[in-house]
């Protein structure tokens, strides 16, 4: 904007008004654009990290995506592992809407996982659709509950709630632990939970859809779209959404318009904890049949990922859970046959949330290029 | 029963176990005071503790792992004051993706040098400075194990707690550094460097989370496994917090921690006289966190600046 103007004033005015709208649409241009090159950066380094460690990339990507996508049973094993991140995701970015940061999605996970197998085991001989939507109330209810403290703790006192919900994950995880050595746990060697009844556990796609195979995954996924249709409807339709963007969009303004910023906050975190407790139900009811202390693979965590990724967009937490799904559903193939750790798959969503939550670094790059292509 | 649980031993446990804890709420007390906060304080310990293991079994020295732990973990470090100083992305993402990235690189690097996942070769461990001889009296013991009976970084989490406190309250440097976390647009006014100031903050408390690391493996356990700070770092921010975003009270906090854990050690040792389950021994750091958050963070106030980014006017 260096050079001389030359012209009318109103020629002026309007090649300025121009410029602003020119510039406004590049900024949304790569707020879109954002998550997708941080994908893309963050596979390059995950390659460069498999180079380092004497490893050829492409193998292990093409393993990689043969593992995710190669056919029915490797496109069944990506939604089944979505499934939870849905959920997760869901969860996640629930709270950052309010304004909060629900780290402890892990813990919340574990108590619905809880709820699931000990309503689970209760209804046997219920008709499934009356004991299907019982048992995912339950955990519901139950991840709820686990984020009650923390959330009365942040919106009473003020304490932040990354520390009291991770705290909350730990006991949650340890009382797990304790039940299914103790009160639930089954005859046999492995502390565990007995199998759910028939009842209580949730059919498979190929069940309904039988040409898709041999396949694990199961209608969770479907529970998972509606659940981020749900919960879009709420944020964009209820005064409860609308009180929560509020609230995360200014806690002083939406106290001032008369919004409780206590209560919205304490309803919040429960909401997010609630859907993080479907997680678990979807494990328990839909992959394992029963509680164990593995039975997550820290879907909790990479919820926050899904949610960043997505940037709080239910719809993109369903795009974005499936992108992680298939990285981890491909990660054992990868490590099978190109011989590349797991672990890799965890470096690439730290530098996935690392470039989304640094959004200056894209803003940053694509300025740099336009300035020298002279745009 | 009493006696048995009471003993000298208890003591040093807890100051022991409360070391990590001390050191990383040490550091992240100054990051804090800057404006900066810190919640990667468990990504960094957890790159510490493998840096220091590992480059101890490559060189066969100890104090270059202690060295490396600590340079690795200001590295890490310096990826969280770049995101959030420079970039002023949200410094809870960036330190989330700091301790995302610190679990993916540990764990890749683990399988991927030692060839398989879990736990690695054992070290030999730094010994403690003194040992209480066998036949000591009952003062000496006392006196010689709660005081005298623990490896260096033990003290130098001790003397880092005291140097801090008195910078922080007694030095330009100190009074410059709590300015950046109440007030940073006045302090950029009188001319302080408000990014420079907060990215030797950071590295401060990446040091200290370097130390605790360090600590954790090359003095206590002697080997690295996967995931081992197991919530310590954000346990060290709850300190940090009840100790009022000082050094010397979030060091006293951490004892208190220390003291819980050394307890439900050793009750764990007497669980079948008391019947309780293990895990409910296993919950009480977490629980006490909770506790103590609940009680006093109403009445602790965090520098006002903190976790806001700093746009330097230009």
């Amino acid at each position: 904007m260096s050079e001389i103007r030359k012209g009318t004033p109103a020629e002026e005015l309007d090649s300025e008004r121009r410029f602003a709208l020119e510039q406004q649409r590049v900024q949304r241009a790569i707020a879109i654009a954002t998550p997708f090159i941080s994908v893309v950066i963050a596979m390059l380094v995950g390659s460069l990290v498999i180079l380092a460690s004497g490893q050829s990339p492409a193998e292990a990507y093409s393993a990689m995506i043969g593992g995710a996508f190669g056919g029915w049973r490797q496109l069944g094993e990506t939604l089944l592992r979505a499934t939870p991140l849905i959920f997760t995701g869901l969860a996640v970015s629930y709270g950052f809407r309010a304004g909060l940061f629900n780290i402890g999605a892990e813990g919340q996970l574990f108590l619905g996982g809880l709820a699931a197998a000990f309503v689970g085991l209760q209804v046997g001989g219920l008709p499934p659709l009356i004991s299907l939507p019982v048992i995912i109330f339950a955990s519901f209810l139950a991840g709820a509950a686990w984020a009650f403290i923390p959330a009365l703790m942040k919106a009473k006192i003020g304490a932040h709630e990354v520390i009291t919900t991770m705290m909350f994950s730990y006991i949650g995880k340890y009382l797990v632990s304790y039940l299914i050595t103790g009160p639930l746990r089954a005859e046999g060697s492995i502390p565990q939970t007995t199998e759910l009844p028939i009842v209580s556990q949730l059919p498979r796609i190929s069940d309904v859809l039988p040409f898709v195979g041999q396949n694990r995954a199961h209608i969770g996924i479907v529970l998972g779209i509606i659940a981020a249709l749900i919960v879009w409807w709420v944020l964009k339709y209820t005064v409860m959404g609308y009180e929560a963007r509020a609230v995360g969009f200014n806690p002083a303004a939406a106290e001032t318009a008369g919004i409780s910023v206590a209560s919205t906050t304490i309803k919040s975190l429960c909401i997010s904890g609630g859907l993080a407790g479907l997680a678990g139900a979807v494990e328990v009811m839909g992959v394992h049949y029963r509680l164990f202390d593995q039975f997550s693979s820290g879907f909790g965590f990479t919820g926050i990922a899904v949610a960043l990724l997505a940037k709080n967009n239910p719809f993109g937490v369903i795009l974005a859970a499936i992108l992680f799904g298939s990285l981890s559903a491909g990660a054992g193939t990868m490590q099978l046959e190109a011989g590349v750790s797991q672990k890799v798959i965890t470096i690439i969503q730290g530098t996935i949330i690392f470039l989304v939550g640094a959004e200056m670094i894209v803003t940053w790059a694509v300025g740099r290029v336009r300035a020298r292509k002279g745009v | 029963m009493l006696a048995e649980i009471v003993t000298p031993e208890l003591f040093a446990s807890a100051v022991r176990l409360a070391t990590p804890i001390a050191l990383a709420a040490v550091g992240a007390s100054i990051c804090e005071r800057s404006g900066v906060t810190n919640i990667a304080m468990e990504g960094l310990m957890l790159v510490a503790a493998f840096a220091g293991v590992a480059v101890t079994l490559l060189f066969g020295n100890i104090w270059v792992g202690v060295f490396a732990a600590v340079v690795a973990s200001v590295v890490f470090a310096s990826l969280h004051a770049w995101s959030s100083i420079n970039l002023r992305s949200d410094q809870i993402i960036s330190a989330t993706a700091v301790n995302i990235l610190a679990l993916g690189i540990t764990g890749f690097l683990m399988e991927t040098v030692f060839g398989h996942p879990g736990t690695t070769d054992p070290v030999k461990t730094i010994p403690p400075i003194y040992t209480v001889p066998a036949d000591a009296g009952p003062v000496w013991t006392w006196i010689g194990t709660v005081f005298f009976s623990y490896t260096p970084l033990v003290y130098v989490g001790m003397f880092s707690a005291v140097f801090l406190t008195w910078a922080l309250y007694r030095t330009r440097w100190g009074l410059r550094l709590r300015a950046l976390g109440e007030h940073p647009r006045a302090a950029d006014t009188v001319g302080v460097n408000v990014l420079r100031g907060r990215w030797f903050a950071v590295l401060i408390s990446g040091a200290m989370a370097g130390l605790a690391g360090a600590n954790l493996t090359l003095e206590q356990v002697g080997s690295f496994t996967e995931n081992m700070t197991n919530g310590r770092g954000f346990i060290a921010l709850a300190a940090n917090i009840f100790g009022r975003w000082t050094p010397g009270g979030a060091y006293l906090a951490s004892l208190l921690f220390g003291f819980a854990d050394a307890l439900q050690l050793k009750l764990q040792l007497f669980a079948d006289t008391i019947n309780i389950p293990s895990q409910f021994f296993l919950m009480l750091p977490y629980v006490l966190t909770v506790i103590v958050l609940a009680g006093v963070v109403g009445k602790a106030v965090a520098p006002a600046a903190v976790g806001k980014p700093y746009k330097e006017k230009g």
